[in-house]
Formats: C-alpha cells, structure tokens, sequence
C-alpha cells in the first residue's frame, strides 16, 4: 500500500499508479464484460425444442420478441412502471431529502438511518410487508371495512397498483438520498437571497432550488429508473404469475423454458432500453445545463 | 416558508417529508407488527399476541442456511472488494492513468448495471468456464462469491474515491515538510483521514452482497440457497409469521450494524 504514497519519485509514480488499477480493472472486465459478450453470443444462436440450444448466427430471437404483442406488451408495460415510479420517488422524495438536508435536529443521523435501513433489509421482506397490507383480509382492508367504508375486499393484491407502490417504496430512499446529497451542498444564502429579491418560495423553487439540485435529480431518476425497470422481487410478490415484466420474463426463459438464446436477447433488449432512455435523459439535462 | 405564512409552509414541508418517511417505513412496520401475531394467517385484527414466531424461524433449516451463506459470501466478497477497490481508488484518485476516465466507468459499471442481465451473463460465462476448464464453477461457493465481488467494487471505488476528493494534499506536504517519508505519511495522515470512506465502503458492500437476491438467484446451487432468496422462495408458496420474523431478525441485525457504524462515521455524510 505504500508504493501509492503520493510522493513517490516522478517518474516510478505513473508505473506504480498503473499497477494498482490493474488487477480492479482486470477482474471488473473479466466478470463483467466476458459475461457480456458470451451472453450476446447465445441470444444469436438458435432454440430447438427437445435439442435445447443449437450453434447458429440469427437474429429470430429478437425478431420474435419484437413481432408478438404479448412481448411488447411486457415492455410497454414495464417502461410505463419504471416513469410512474420514477416520476412518483421524485415528488414524493425532493420534500423529504429538502427537510433531511435542511434539519438541524439531533436526530438527523437517526432520521438518515430511518432512510437507508429499509433499503439493507431486501426487497422480498418489504414486498412481505405490503402483502400482510393488502390481502382480502390485510391490515387495509380490515381497516376499511372496519370503518364501514367498503363492504366488500379490496381487490389490490396481484395488480399493477399493488407493483407501482411497493416499488415505490422500494425506490424513494435512493431518490432521496441522492437528493439530499446535492441539496446539503447548496448555499443556505442563495435560498435567502432569492427571498430578499422578493421570490416566493414556488418562484425560489423554480429558479434556485431546481436548477441548483439538477444533477441530484439527474442522478436520483436514473437510479430509481433502472432499479424500476428490473425489479424482480415486488412484481413476482406482488404482481402475482400474470403480472409480467421484464425482469421475471428473462428469469422464467431461463429456469423454467430453458430457452437461454431468446432469455439472452431479452436480457439484451431490456439492458438496450434502459441504457437508451437513461442517455437520453443525460444529453437532455446536460444542454439545459450548457 | 413565503412571506406571509412561513410557519404554515414550513407545516407544509414537514408533513409531506413525514409522509414519504413514513411511507417508506410502513412495510418494515407491518412485517413487525405480524411477526408478532398468535395466529399463523395474516389477518386483521390480531387474534393475540406471542412470541412463538421467532422460534420457528430460528428453527427452519432453510432461513438459518440461507443466513450462514449469505454471511460468508458477504464478508468474503467485502474483503476482496476492498483489496482490490483501495488500492484503484487511489491511483485513480491521485494519478493520471491512461484512459483514466474509461476506467472508473467500467469500476462503477456494475452499480448500473441491471440486477437481472448481471445474473442471466454470470450464469452463461459459469457454464463457459465449466465447460472449458471442467472445474466445477457453477452452483459453487466460489462462484458466487466472485459474482457478489463484482457488485462490491464499485460501491468501494466509488467510496473511497468520494473521500479522497475532499482530502487537502497540503496536509501530506506539511507531514513531509516536517520530515516524514511517504510511507508515514500514508499511514499517519492519509490512511487515517479516508478511514470513513473505506468503513463505508466496507458496510455498503457488505449490505449490497447480502441483499442481492436477483444475481444471485442464477447462481445458487442445489441445497445452497442465500437468506434473500430464501425469504423469496418462501413468500412465493405463502406469507406467515415465521417468514416475517426471520424478517425482523434481520431488520434488527443490520439496523443495529448501520448505528455502530454512524458512531465512526456519519451515514449522512457518505451515502
């Protein structure tokens, strides 16, 4: 550890430097890419029932997802999750991570902790809380009946409200978080300035807070959004068999069909358009920025 | 907040930051509240109460297995990730290095990259590598754990590298300036001074290789399963108390980890 001592001899400095990133760097692009490519490798060849995966270069496997509305359908409706949820962490999470960076309450470490536990406990335990939450006879609609406000169960187990708010949940503390961060390192002073000037706080929101907390935003929703877009846990648990999205289809092509080139090209597809939107979603707010 | 009702925005504020915490507290509540019902269905009003719950799980083979593995992996994985990830986070934080900024992103890319298409290429390069080598990779211990490193590498670079941005190097010229050599100074001044990001890193890792569940799930063997995945397997056949306080051990276990290590570093200021 100490050949990184900053002030090593010039020019021994750049050798020892490149040695230390070596082995990280070899290992991420040994694990990561090498996977990668042999992963692409199998969602070309070919699917044969009874013969399993047979050596072939053919796209069909794409072809076939992107010709059968049941697919695209899987897609659409996944896409849709991931900006409902997305767009919900952010309003739901700029209060939060405004009230947690502003605090000077004693408590704040705790209320931090309060954030950040729930994110360690795993998804599968916080999808078993909402499902002790909305079976037919769950903590809500016990309480709804008990009030006398509906007569019969609600039905949210296994539908798309049911997935939307536990990834929500499971989402808002990384949009938080990254809010926070970015909004601690904004200038009290600049808020105040704005009020002197005469803004009103939507108007300070606007054109101080906003602008000045972009790359948090940036960062929250690209964060909550792939997190959304491949969430396996809380659809599988709360969407039940018939709520299908990308993730539990890939994992089902490969445990349960055995068809690892067509799971392959899902993977792929899904990756593709997480990466696209994410991108699109940088360039936009970096020429806002320029 | 605004000029004429500050107090009642600042109500405002308050209420909906109190409504998104609560919000998402409210499964972690709920699973408690069941753990500690008498009755095994999940519902609404409790029968009663009893700790009968807590014993079953720590009697169901497949949640204390799933716990012992998932530990093992974690530390393992942590340890690998930080004996990699340091020593790169320096060189990157501190040297120019050819294609430096290609580099750190390819470090932080397995942070981004989705849980599921990580898992569905692991298994696929695993059953490469078998077939090539004929050594057993797949299901293995071994496998997993070099899988769970690669998702701790980036929280460690990307730690450690968050700290030593904030470091003032002047503090190391005035160490050398009064007579210590490079080593001392290491050890003395900048070892010391990134000690939070690298406890952070460690407790990051750590958590991120013991919840993972979606890599995982490809890459578990027979009769070798992690605690998420166990918890996962059980909740899809039915939900009971015994699952909810195999939960609640475990909410218990890392909430108390995550305060020890607030006393050494502040959770706010690293996350």
């Amino acid at each position: 550890m100490s050949t990184a001592a900053p002030e090593a001899v010039a020019g021994a400095r750049t050798n020892l430097a490149g040695l230390l990133v070596v082995p990280a760097t070899l290992f991420v692009a040994f694990m990561l890419i090498g996977p990668l490519a042999i992963l692409f490798r199998y969602s070309l060849n070919k699917f044969v029932p009874g013969q399993f995966m047979v050596d072939a270069l053919v796209i069909e496997n794409y072809v076939k997802f992107f010709t059968d509305a049941y697919y695209l359908n899987v897609l659409a409706r996944t896409v849709r999750v991931a900006v409902l949820c997305t767009l919900a962490c952010l309003i739901l999470g700029f209060p939060l991570a405004y009230v947690l960076a502003r605090t000077q309450s004693r408590f704040k470490n705790l209320l931090v902790i309060a954030v950040v536990l729930p994110l360690f406990v795993g998804n599968a335990v916080r999808a078993a809380g909402w499902m002790t939450a909305f079976g037919s006879r769950g903590a809500l609609n016990a309480s709804l009946m008990g009030m006398g406000l509906i007569d019969q169960p609600l039905e949210i187990m296994y539908t798309e409200v049911a997935v939307l708010i536990g990834i929500i949940a499971v989402n808002l503390p990384f949009m938080v978080l990254s809010l926070q961060s970015v909004i601690e390192g904004i200038p009290r002073n600049v808020e105040e300035a704005a009020f002197s000037l005469g803004a009103n706080p939507a108007a300070m929101f606007r054109r101080v807070l906003w602008p000045l907390a972009l790359p948090g935003i940036l960062a929250g929703t690209i964060l909550t959004f792939i997190l959304a877009m491949n969430a396996y846990a809380t659809p599988v648990l709360l969407g039940g068999p018939k709520f299908q999205m990308m993730g539990p289809l890939v994992y089902g092509q490969f445990a349960q069909q055995n068809n690892w080139p067509f799971g392959g090209a899902i993977s792929f597809i899904l990756m593709t358009a997480t990466i696209l939107l994410t991108v699109a979603a940088h360039f936009i707010v970096q020429r806002r920025n320029r | 907040m605004s000029a004429g009702s500050p107090r009642l925005g600042r109500y405002v504020l308050n209420g909906a930051a109190a409504l998104s915490l609560g919000f998402i507290l409210l499964p972690l509540i709920f699973v408690t509240w069941l753990s500690f019902f008498r009755q095994e269905i999940p519902s609404f009003p409790p029968e009663g109460y009893s700790l009968q719950w807590f014993a079953a799980a720590a009697n169901n083979k497949s949640f204390i297995d799933g716990f012992v593995l998932s530990l093992q992996v974690g530390i393992v994985a942590t340890l690998i990730g930080l004996v990699l990830g340091v020593p790169a986070s320096l060189a990157l934080a501190r040297h120019r290095i050819p294609l430096g900024p290609g580099v750190s992103t390819l470090l932080l890319l397995p942070l981004v990259m989705p849980g599921i298409v990580l898992g569905t290429s692991t298994y696929v390069f695993q059953i490469e590598v078998e077939l090539a080598t004929e050594i057993p990779v797949m299901g293995s211990l071994g496998g997993l754990i070099a899988a769970h490193t690669l998702v701790v590498i980036p929280w460690v670079v990307r730690l450690v590298t968050a700290s030593l941005a904030g470091f003032d190097r002047t503090i190391e010229e005035a160490a050398q300036n009064l007579g210590a050599g490079p080593i001392t100074t290491f050890w003395r001044v900048t070892l010391p001074s990134i000690r939070p990001g690298i406890v952070a890193a460690a407790l990051f890792g750590f958590v991120t290789s013991f919840g993972n569940l979606e890599m995982s799930l490809f890459l578990v063997g027979p009769g070798r399963t992690t605690l998420p995945i166990a918890i996962l397997q059980y909740l899809e056949w039915k939900i009971d108390p015994t699952v909810a306080a195999a939960s609640l051990i475990q909410i218990v276990l890392i909430g108390v980890a995550m305060i020890v290590t607030d006393r050494y570093v502040k959770l706010s200021r690293v996350v």
